[in-house]
């Protein structure tokens, strides 16, 4: 808001103020002196005291959209508190260093980022981002939890999220290592995470093949983006991520990179910029490259749907839905099928929720996760449909832990590019 | 367990709970290792509701009321044996929903046993051929609202609460919604209910669209706050999502002008679902952008239904409009209440500041709706420290209306600031009962009325004693609101 809207939200103040009796007024005005002297905490910190103090007094407008709290049906995980608690830490009142205070410190971390929150904010911002400013103050004092220094180790160790180099796997899982000495078209950047679905890697390299795109994979070079590090604010460790990914997609020379991971994309473009690391390309999600082949002619597909996907539902992932922006390109590339049905669920498009995958939830409380994961799995399957579309290893991922015993069999959970490379 | 860095504000006669050990492991037995906690962050979780004050005591590091031990039951089995334990051991047990209350209704006052509902969230079953949905209790009030607008319907209780409150809170509290005025509050939409009593006795009343068996019992339980038993499982009457939508606004000179235009609308059987009266000051406030307004009263006002009679009821209500002086606003002022309706801001900006606010709702009959305003706004202004007392009128009916009083102060020198918000809920209050008013419309009692039952009810407040003591014989479900003052009636 601007100042001069500022001052005409506020106007009708003014006399009210001036009217009040002058010990009244004083009292009010050493109020407003001392405000940040009553309610802030002396010293440095880098939580950011405003929107909590904004968050953790609103009455949780956004409480019916977070996944935790419906997942853990529990006040505790509802947002407004989440943010009291990072006040009180931030403040001293609960002490970040007692180790009966570990469960105060690990709810700072019960987030899947999937920022419904920020939706309905007044304020439009999200919990998650006042959450990392908290966990910025607890690393500075050296109170990373061990579940997040296990994957920060990880990623020193093996250069990706896992205790090996998953991308060094692509032999023993049959995905060929597209490498180039020359400059490459594109530069497909395969999520770690997707790295455990071998086969819509393969079909989404079958499927750059066949439009006749030059790129390439580097599976022998690459490296983890670093989203973990900049989940868990371990910012020195994002940075050396950014730097290696920035000279490593630099050299490829490909001027559009594309990803199958909406996570990636986010990184590499919003948040390496935020630590001044600027990729010269255009950096897309592959759905939306897809996309962009079949309007320009280079990729086309059959007409006549070739497996048994009459019916399916799309569960749009929350990072390229409402990050990203791109509600569309799914839509539209599987709109290109004849006799395909799309069932929408209640919660779609930039209103999706989760798959419990993302953020840091899932190494806080797994449990928690595939709650919410489970959740959204009802959501989906209420539309009847047996198949369940997605555009992102983490909500694949996570989604299948959602399946119990009942439904493992029926429900299928797959990547646009399944469909996709039937249909080549 | 204690929380020793903040204070607590209810501290005296706090239960004690003999062989804690024992009964947190009957608990278990009962709902599973996983649905009972004495966990810290849990406990400080449940330690109020949005008790406006309440704001100002979180910044400070204050708590309401200390529960003992949180459960979140899954079946009304549970709920059952919870009451009967709790009932052996002489244990106070507080029913919460979302926690959204504004009166303390969900405030601990002596400790005990929480029954967290959410996860009483299940949607059973709507029947298009009744217009009925059944549907347990805890479930979130924007999440079984908007599943019916995704399946074509509309419950039409949209409170401004909506997105962080449950059904049984409502049901507990007699809640009304922004669009009361077509679907009526929610005791006007409830048909059948399941209710676990204080001793763990579960009774069910069957869904009725009108009968003639006998007493209507379940009005008993509508607005009982968690004291005679806790509701389950609800029916509940359903529409049709309207068809069309027509926007009106009119400035009026006087709040006496809009009474009566909207009084005289609604003598002719006309329901707008939406009417708000927004007070000279409030309009200043809200409605700043519309010059035709300035230093009236805005009325804002929205039909829906049926496009043919959205049509005629739109005729019906310019026509009283224009008689009373009202000049024509257009679609602008109700398109700004719409999208900035759900917009909470001042609770999180004024107790930085110190500021003492809060909303009191109240009730009144047509014949004294407008002294009632008056006389709170004058008997408010004249209480040092109040800098800010405004109204809106949003609830009517065609007898009478609901008045939302809005304050804002600081405390004086001297004055806590508990104090000076129990001397503003006071002055309210006894202005309303000295002019024949109603002390709450939709919040329901709590902490906040208890100490004005006595002039709100006359002896008929010793008949719901007595229903109390039958019912709740060892006083275990929500003691200390509703039939029992906590705070005096201190105003000076």
């Amino acid at each position: 808001m601007g100042l001069e809207e500022t001052f005409k939200k506020y106007k009708w103040m003014i006399p009210i103020i001036s009217n009040a009796e002058r010990d009244i007024r004083s009292i009010l005005m050493k109020n407003f002196r001392t405000r940040k002297k009553n309610f802030y905490p002396q010293g440095d910190y880098k939580a950011d005291v405003d929107n909590l103090i904004k968050c953790m007094l609103c009455p949780n407008m956004c409480r019916f959209d977070c996944g935790t709290l419906q997942a853990a049906s529990k006040e505790t995980m509802s947002p407004a508190y989440k943010a009291r608690i990072g006040y009180y830490i931030t403040m001293g009142l609960i002490d970040p260093t007692k180790e009966e205070n570990k469960d105060f410190i690990d709810l700072m971390y019960k987030c899947t980022n999937e920022e419904n929150c920020k939706v309905w904010c007044p304020f439009d911002f999200s919990v998650v981002s006042l959450l990392e400013s908290v966990r910025d103050d607890l690393n500075d004092k050296g109170l990373m939890p061990d579940y997040c220094k296990a994957k920060i180790s990880n990623l020193h160790e093996t250069g990706t999220i896992e205790n090996y180099n998953i991308f060094k796997t692509y032999k023993e899982k049959g995905i060929e290592n597209i490498s180039s000495n020359e400059s490459v078209e594109v530069f497909y950047y395969v999520g770690c995470e997707m790295m455990k679905f071998p086969d819509v890697v393969n079909a989404n390299i079958r499927i750059l093949r066949q439009a006749g795109i030059k790129f390439s994979v580097e599976f022998e070079k690459r490296n983890c983006c670093g989203a973990v590090a900049f989940n868990v604010r371990d910012m020195k460790t994002a940075k050396d991520f950014a730097e290696k990914n920035a000279n490593l997609l630099s050299e490829s020379g490909a001027k559009i990179i594309v990803s199958d991971c909406p996570g990636c994309v986010l990184t590499l473009t919003e948040r390496y910029e935020k630590l001044g690391v600027k990729i010269d390309a255009e950096i897309i999600h592959i759905a939306n490259y897809f996309s962009r082949l079949i309007d320009e002619g280079k990729l086309s597909f059959k007409k006549e749907l070739q497996g048994d996907y009459s019916q399916v539902t799309i569960h749009d992932p929350c990072l390229l839905a409402r990050n990203l922006k791109d509600t569309t390109s799914i839509r539209k590339i599987l709109g290109e099928f004849k006799h395909i049905k799309i069932i929408e669920p209640i919660h779609t498009k930039d209103k999706v929720h989760c798959c419990g995958w993302s953020g840091t939830a899932q190494l806080a409380d797994r449990d928690l996760a595939i709650k919410e994961a489970s959740n959204r799995i009802s959501e989906l399957i209420e539309t009847g449909s047996n198949i369940i579309v997605s555009a992102c290893p983490l909500c694949e991922l996570g989604l299948g832990y959602g399946l119990n015993e009942n439904n493992k069999e029926k429900i299928k959970i797959i990547d646009l590019s399944e469909i996709l490379i039937k249909q080549l | 367990m204690t929380l020793d860095n903040f204070e607590l504000i209810y501290s005296r006669n706090r239960c004690e709970i003999k062989n804690k050990p024992r009964v947190i492991s009957k608990l278990k037995d009962i709902l599973g290792e996983q649905n009972v906690s004495t966990k810290r962050v849990d406990l400080l979780a449940y330690s109020g509701d949005t008790t406006l004050i309440g704001t100002n005591w979180m910044l400070k590091g204050k708590i309401a009321g200390l529960p003992d031990i949180i459960t979140w039951p899954e079946n009304v089995k549970q709920i059952s044996e919870i009451l009967k334990l709790a009932n052996e051991e002489k244990i106070p047990v507080i029913p919460r929903g979302e926690g959204s209350g504004v009166v303390g209704g969900a405030i601990t006052i002596y400790g005990g046993i929480v029954i967290d509902m959410k996860k009483f969230n299940r949607i059973i079953e709507i029947n298009d051929e009744d217009l009925t949905i059944t549907v347990e209790t805890g479930i979130n009030g924007m999440n079984l609202e908007r599943y019916l607008n995704a399946k074509g319907y509309t419950m039409g209780h949209i409170p401004q609460s909506l997105y962080t409150s449950s059904l049984g809170g409502w049901i507990a509290h007699r809640a009304a919604g922004q669009f009361s005025t077509k679907y009526g509050k929610i005791e006007d939409m409830i048909l059948g209910m399941e209710i676990v009593l204080p001793q763990g006795e579960i009774i069910s009343i069957k869904p009725i669209a009108g009968a003639s068996r006998g007493p209507l019992l379940e009005k008993l339980f509508i607005g009982s706050e968690g004291t005679l038993g806790i509701v389950t499982k609800a029916t509940l009457k359903i529409w049709p999502y309207p068809e069309k939508r027509s926007l009106i606004s009119y400035a009026f000179p006087t709040i006496e002008d809009s009474f009566n235009a909207i009084r005289e609308t609604l003598r002719e059987n006309v329901y707008p679902a939406v009417i708000r009266i927004y007070d000279d000051q409030e309009t200043d406030r809200h409605f700043e952008f519309i010059k035709e307004a300035k230093g009236k009263v805005m009325v804002v006002f929205i039909c829906e239904g049926n496009k043919d009679l959205v049509s005629l009821e739109e005729k019906i209500t310019r026509e009283k409009c224009q008689k009373y002086n009202g000049v024509d606003c257009g679609e602008k002022p109700v398109e700004h209440w719409l999208e900035t309706r759900f917009k909470v801001t001042e609770t999180s900006s004024t107790p930085t500041f110190k500021i003492v606010f809060d909303t009191i709702e109240v009730a009144s009959l047509w014949s004294n709706a407008s002294r009632i305003y008056h006389s709170v706004l004058k008997a408010m202004k004249n209480l040092k420290g109040v800098l800010l007392i405004t109204a809106h009128v949003s609830h009517f009916y065609p007898n009478g209306v609901g008045i939302y009083f809005t304050f804002a102060g600081v405390p004086p020198k001297g004055i806590s600031d508990f104090d000076f918000y129990k001397m503003c809920w006071n002055t309210t209050m006894k202005t309303v009962i000295e002019n024949g008013g109603i002390i709450g419309h939709h919040h329901g009692v709590g902490i906040n009325r208890s100490a004005w039952m006595e002039d709100e009810w006359g002896n008929a407040l010793n008949l719901l004693r007595d229903i109390k003591k039958l019912l709740d014989p060892n006083n275990i479900l929500n003691p200390g609101k509703l039939y029992q003052p906590i705070w005096s009636k201190v105003i000076e």
